[in-house]
């Protein structure tokens, strides 16, 4: 997930720059993510339509004796549903609708900005197209082809789709057992990591309750025999290898 | 240096103060001021955070925080009234008559399959049954038989099926012009040969002064709508082809913000269509009257796309 410049990382995220001068990533809603906001805000749509006949009904508006009237609020609703939910979702709940907020999933303009009236009109009147030849087909394809899972729709308004949701950050690093005096004197006074291995360390070190054993072991073992070699060290454990070596990276020899 | 966790251990209790106040619904006055600080800190935490690489798992936390503050805190360009109604009262005829070339286009993909089915269904027998499924044509033979024609559904239901039926086809018709203007065209001629063709058959069956007297209240609006929502899908779909230098994204953008605006207009003519159709065309009113609510009709849609919005394109 590194990035230097030169190689932008294989991600599902996109970067924003702001006016703070600074440059965050959202993450990207995928095909599958939206699929699932999709359904619910179906069942969303059913629910009000079957509410709106039963009020109807209760009214005594539908059926055989009653007047057109009762037809035509169905039908009107029929249309509002289909053609206006999204609209009004995305508009009064600030680019989310039901299903959306269900996901932690949010529509922004590509610069990161919330959508106004114009961008949600536009991106809904486009699911028409995107729901061709039929569920969706064209609008899942062109989505996957994207490189920011863009429905056509979403390329017209000049939007997308980011996943929300505040994300845990992993628990710090506790050395346990702590590093006896042998074992810290074994270790150079200084080593120093690429930000690269630091980050692979620390984020292995980080997720030891996570993994079993021998998986840690495994991927220990990919980058502990190079570090060994660089400072000529032996190591028994490769975990326990890693895990001094980033406490002395993390705990330099005051000197 | 401070290590990840001294850094983490520090900056966390305004990062949850942060969390807490986006969750709340709407910040207002002092919240916002809380928040625009409390992001600009966060500012500096993202940067620092990725150029110290202090772990992917906590850059993440601190982007989708960014995120969050950054979606509350800015709003879109022009959100405030630039979807007017007076704008959209201006700007519909303005596009409209920028775009003539589109709506030219679009007007002769609806017209001459218009005139063709006419043409074939009056002079051509068994024309008609190739076009329209035979309990169609017999449907309509009995509807417009009756003098007075009244729909059976009374006229509020045949409201709402007016909305839902041909709003919705408007809006086809424009959406699916992306596919390279291929989905507006089939919608402008399918239309264009299966009213030419019913009107062809009705007159043809010696029903002509009924079906006509029925559909000229409407017609005004209704086949105009249709018309200029092709018109926008065309629009959309010619900016996939031709990009004038941009890349075929950017093209797409600028051409959707017009046709935008073409596409909500005739969805409003639409909806005036569908009034009328309702609660005037079968209204038990002499012919003379009719027409001249027809005339005017026609008229005022004249007028409106020829000379409305002229002010602001002189100042302009």
């Amino acid at each position: 997930m590194l990035q230097d410049g030169r190689h932008a990382a294989i991600d599902t995220a996109t970067d924003i720059d702001t006016p703070e001068r600074t440059r965050f990533s959202c993450r990207l809603a995928g095909p599958a993510q939206r699929a699932f906001a999709y359904l619910i805000d179906g069942l969303v749509r059913g629910a009000i339509l079957v509410g709106l006949f039963a009020v109807a009904s209760g009214a005594g508006l539908m059926g055989q004796t009653a007047s057109g009237l009762g037809q035509g609020i169905a039908l009107l609703a029929l249309f509002v549903v289909d053609w206006c939910y999204y609209v009004a979702c995305e508009l009064f709940m600030n680019g989310q609708s039901f299903g959306k907020r269900a996901l932690g999933l949010r529509v922004v303009c590509n610069n990161g900005l919330p959508i106004g009236l114009r961008e949600s009109v536009l991106r809904n009147l486009l699911r028409a197209v995107d729901f061709l030849p039929l569920w969706n087909v064209l609008g899942g394809l062109t989505m996957c082809l994207d490189g920011q899972f863009r429905r056509l729709g979403d390329l017209v308004a000049g939007t997308f789709v980011v996943v929300e949701g505040s994300e845990a950050i992993l628990p710090p690093i506790a050395l346990s057992p702590a590093p006896t005096l042998e074992e810290l004197r074994a270790l150079p006074a200084r080593v120093a990591f690429s930000a690269e291995e630091l980050d692979a360390i620390d984020h292995l070190m980080r997720r030891k309750q996570a993994l079993s054993r021998p998986r840690e072991q495994e991927l220990a073992s990919l980058l502990a025999p190079r570090l060994a070699q660089r400072w000529n060290l032996t190591y028994t454990d490769p975990v326990r290898f890693l895990a001094l070596l980033h406490h002395r990276a993390t705990h330099p020899l005051a000197t | 240096m401070k290590t990840r966790d001294e850094f983490v251990a520090e900056r966390e209790p305004r990062w949850r103060e942060l969390e807490q106040l986006l969750a709340a619904s709407v910040a207002q006055g002092e919240a916002t001021r809380r928040i625009a600080a409390l992001y600009r800190a966060l500012s500096a935490d993202v940067m620092q955070v990725r150029s110290l690489g202090f772990g992917a798992d906590l850059r993440r936390r601190l982007d989708a925080l960014a995120s969050r503050a950054h979606n509350c805190l800015y709003r879109a360009p022009e959100r405030e009234g630039s979807f007017a109604f007076r704008e959209m009262l201006r700007d519909f005829p303005r596009l409209v008559r920028q775009h003539w070339g589109f709506v030219a286009v679009a007007t002769l993909l609806f017209w001459l399959p218009f005139a063709l089915g006419l043409a074939g269904a009056l002079f051509r027998p068994g024309f008609a049954e190739h076009v329209l499924p035979p309990e169609t044509l017999e449907a309509m033979n009995t509807w417009y038989a009756k003098s007075e024609v009244r729909p059976d559904g009374g006229d509020s239901a045949m409201a709402g099926f007016y909305v839902y039926n041909n709003v919705g086809i408007a809006f086809r018709c424009f959406a699916t012009g992306i596919l390279f203007g291929a989905g507006s065209i089939f919608f402008l001629v399918f239309n264009g040969i299966t009213l030419g063709t019913s009107f062809g058959w009705v007159i043809a069956n010696g029903h002509g002064r009924n079906i006509l007297t029925y559909c000229c209240g409407h017609s005004p609006f209704e086949l105009t709508a249709i018309v200029i929502s092709g018109a926008a899908g065309l629009q959309i779909g010619f900016a996939l082809l031709d990009t004038g230098g941009l890349s075929r994204r950017s093209s797409l953008l600028r051409a959707g913000r017009s046709a935008l605006v073409l596409v909500v207009g005739a969805g409003v003519f639409l909806l005036v269509a569908a009034g009328f159709e309702a609660f005037w065309s079968a209204a038990p009113v002499p012919d003379p009257v009719k027409w001249v609510v027809a005339g005017l009709n026609t008229l005022f849609v004249l007028a409106y796309l020829a000379l409305g919005g002229r002010s602001r394109e002189r100042r302009a």
